[in-house]
């Protein structure tokens, strides 16, 4: 727990948050009096790890879409050889779009949320192909 | 039709209107509006003047936000920037389909209106639409189901599933406090239109947009920078035609631009962002800088304040936009230290904060999402901060009225 103070130039205000975790050092540093060095590392490592998938179901996921985005690709720039106007084309150009954004908010989930999607279905489903845990 | 006495009311701050349930209405954004007393709708800065007479079937009028983005739904930081602003964190539903795009918290509900696709993956290609064609949205379910919730009827709600591109069953969605429609056609749609209290565009520009779908996409096998120009080139035509339109109806939009503090700065780190304000819309006050109404060209950093390159510069002022009054308030460059963040806030005007400070700490709360050190994340709190006075507002005028007449 670090305590956070800041002057403005019109006042003192004093918060102690109960926790922070960033993943920008120069944000930390300079905002935080992190007492201890060692310790603030150390946060930062743990975020690091949880911020893969946990579970079986979430770690395909992540592999299928990666593969669709690899395919895709290949594919809009064969259909788009001929005319890069055509409605073909376009089409094929918007499910890159799709499969990449969807790969995108699975990453940006992981590492911000920091939890498995998978987490509550899980809860209820253990039993599940999807849900036996990932091991590395 | 529902039978709605009239009482005569004198509200908080002397707004009073007719209104029945079920009826349809004359203003963009009042739920439903018969007549007024006077004629003056818009709100100048002393207040409206119209009358408000609310009949209500009890509380179950939900408040709705459109929010109109190219970047995916749901998940985006917006969102959970704006969840924040009303305490606690949204979830995907919980125990049901994994692949929800649904998000859920105390007070809020995120729909994705990917959800209301009427053609999944395979049928947009048989059809050769894109996703951001109206062809493939059924836009009267959308306008049907969001017209249910803001009546406090649950839905069974469609899924679209991102990741297998099809359509599945349907997962009940009840009515919330909020309930926020984010996608790609929020304001397409006029009966929809209609049915929002608050809208919001998302308005990413072209070197901007380049610059972040590389920092997203560069690290995929498959991707280049090839492939990712070609895909924004190869959609810009139906962004254009149907997407970007919705804009001129949005009460607020947020542009983000490269910065002009940097010469040929191409990377997009540092950003130019504009918070394009409505005025005259309802329960919403345009923020603005020292003196509101006037134009102001501010450089916080100086003697009081010293800055990291390449500074902080914002402006403020009146304009025009597509035909309407708007004030706009642009930030360019970056917050690199707290104190610089406290002392923008401290003179910024007409926040909507509960207690000085909000925004730096809301901001602080968040502070590894992107956008976190320049005018996307400042903006983005600030529009949050105004749709919780929004709230706040639309339900005083709600739970008064009725306890007025009683006093009558």
């Amino acid at each position: 727990m670090a305590t956070l103070r800041f002057n403005s130039l019109t006042g003192t205000l004093e918060k102690n948050p109960t926790s922070f975790f960033s993943s920008n050092p120069r944000l930390c540093w300079a905002y935080f009096q992190c007492n201890n060095k060692g310790e603030r590392r150390a946060s930062r490592m743990t975020v690091k790890a949880m911020g893969a998938a946990k579970y079986k179901g979430t770690q395909m996921r992540e592999k299928k879409l990666t593969e669709m985005i690899e395919k895709k690709v290949t594919e809009a720039k064969q259909v788009c050889e001929g005319d890069e106007t055509s409605e073909e084309c376009k089409v094929a150009w918007d499910e890159v779009e799709e499969v990449s954004q969807a790969k995108a908010d699975l990453r940006l989930r992981l590492e911000i949320e920091k939890k498995d999607p998978l987490e509550s279905f899980c809860q209820e489903n253990p039993e599940t192909e999807e849900c036996r845990i990932y091991e590395d | 039709m529902a039978v709605c006495p009239v009482y005569t009311t004198q509200s908080l701050n002397s707004t009073c209107s007719i209104s029945t349930p079920s009826k349809t209405h004359f203003s963009s954004h009042h739920n439903h509006l018969v007549f007024y007393r006077t004629s003056k709708r818009t709100s100048k800065r002393g207040g409206s003047s119209s009358c408000v007479i609310t009949c209500s079937a009890g509380d179950s009028q939900t408040v709705v936000i459109g929010l109109a983005a190219d970047s995916g739904c749901g998940k985006s930081t917006f969102m959970r920037r704006l969840t924040s602003v009303f305490g606690g964190a949204a979830e995907p539903p919980k125990g049901g389909n994994p692949d929800s795009n649904t998000l859920i918290s105390d007070m809020t509900t995120v729909i994705c209106l990917d959800d209301y696709h009427s053609l999944d993956r395979t049928g947009r290609k048989e059809k050769g639409v894109t996703a951001l064609d109206p062809r493939a949205n059924d836009f009267d379910l959308m306008y049907e189901q969001v017209k249910a919730l803001k009546s406090g009827i649950a839905v069974d709600k469609p899924i679209y599933n991102h990741v297998t591109g099809l359509l599945d069953p349907p997962e009940l969605i009840k009515p919330p406090k909020i309930l926020v429609i984010e996608g790609l056609h929020p304001m397409f749609d006029e009966r929809v239109r209609d049915l929002l209290d608050f809208s919001i565009y998302l308005d990413i520009s072209n070197e901007v947009k380049f610059a972040w779908k590389i920092q997203r996409d560069m690290a995929e096998r498959g991707h280049s920078l090839e492939s990712i120009k070609a895909s924004i080139e190869a959609r810009k035509p139906d962004f254009d035609a149907f997407i970007d339109p919705q804009k001129q109806y949005a009460d607020a939009v947020i542009e983000v631009l490269p910065t002009q503090l940097i010469p040929d700065d191409n990377e997009g780190k540092v950003l130019r962002v504009r918070l394009i304000m409505k005025e005259g819309v309802e329960h919403f006050s345009p923020v603005y800088l020292f003196d509101e109404g006037s134009t102001i060209s501010w450089i916080p950093c100086g003697r009081k304040l010293t800055c990291s390159y390449p500074g902080i510069k914002f402006s403020y002022g009146p304009d025009t936009y597509f035909g309407h009054e708007v004030s706009v308030l642009e930030m360019d460059g970056q917050f690199d230290r707290l104190d610089e963040l406290i002392y923008v806030e401290s003179h910024l005007s007409n926040l909507s904060t509960k207690f000085y400070g909000e925004v730096t700490q809301q901001m602080l709360k968040h502070a590894d999402f992107p956008g976190s050190n320049n005018g996307t994340g400042l903006f983005q709190t600030i529009v949050g901060l105004k749709i919780r006075d929004l709230y706040e507002q639309i339900t005083a005028i709600k739970t008064a009225a009725p306890l007025q007449a009683t006093k009558a």
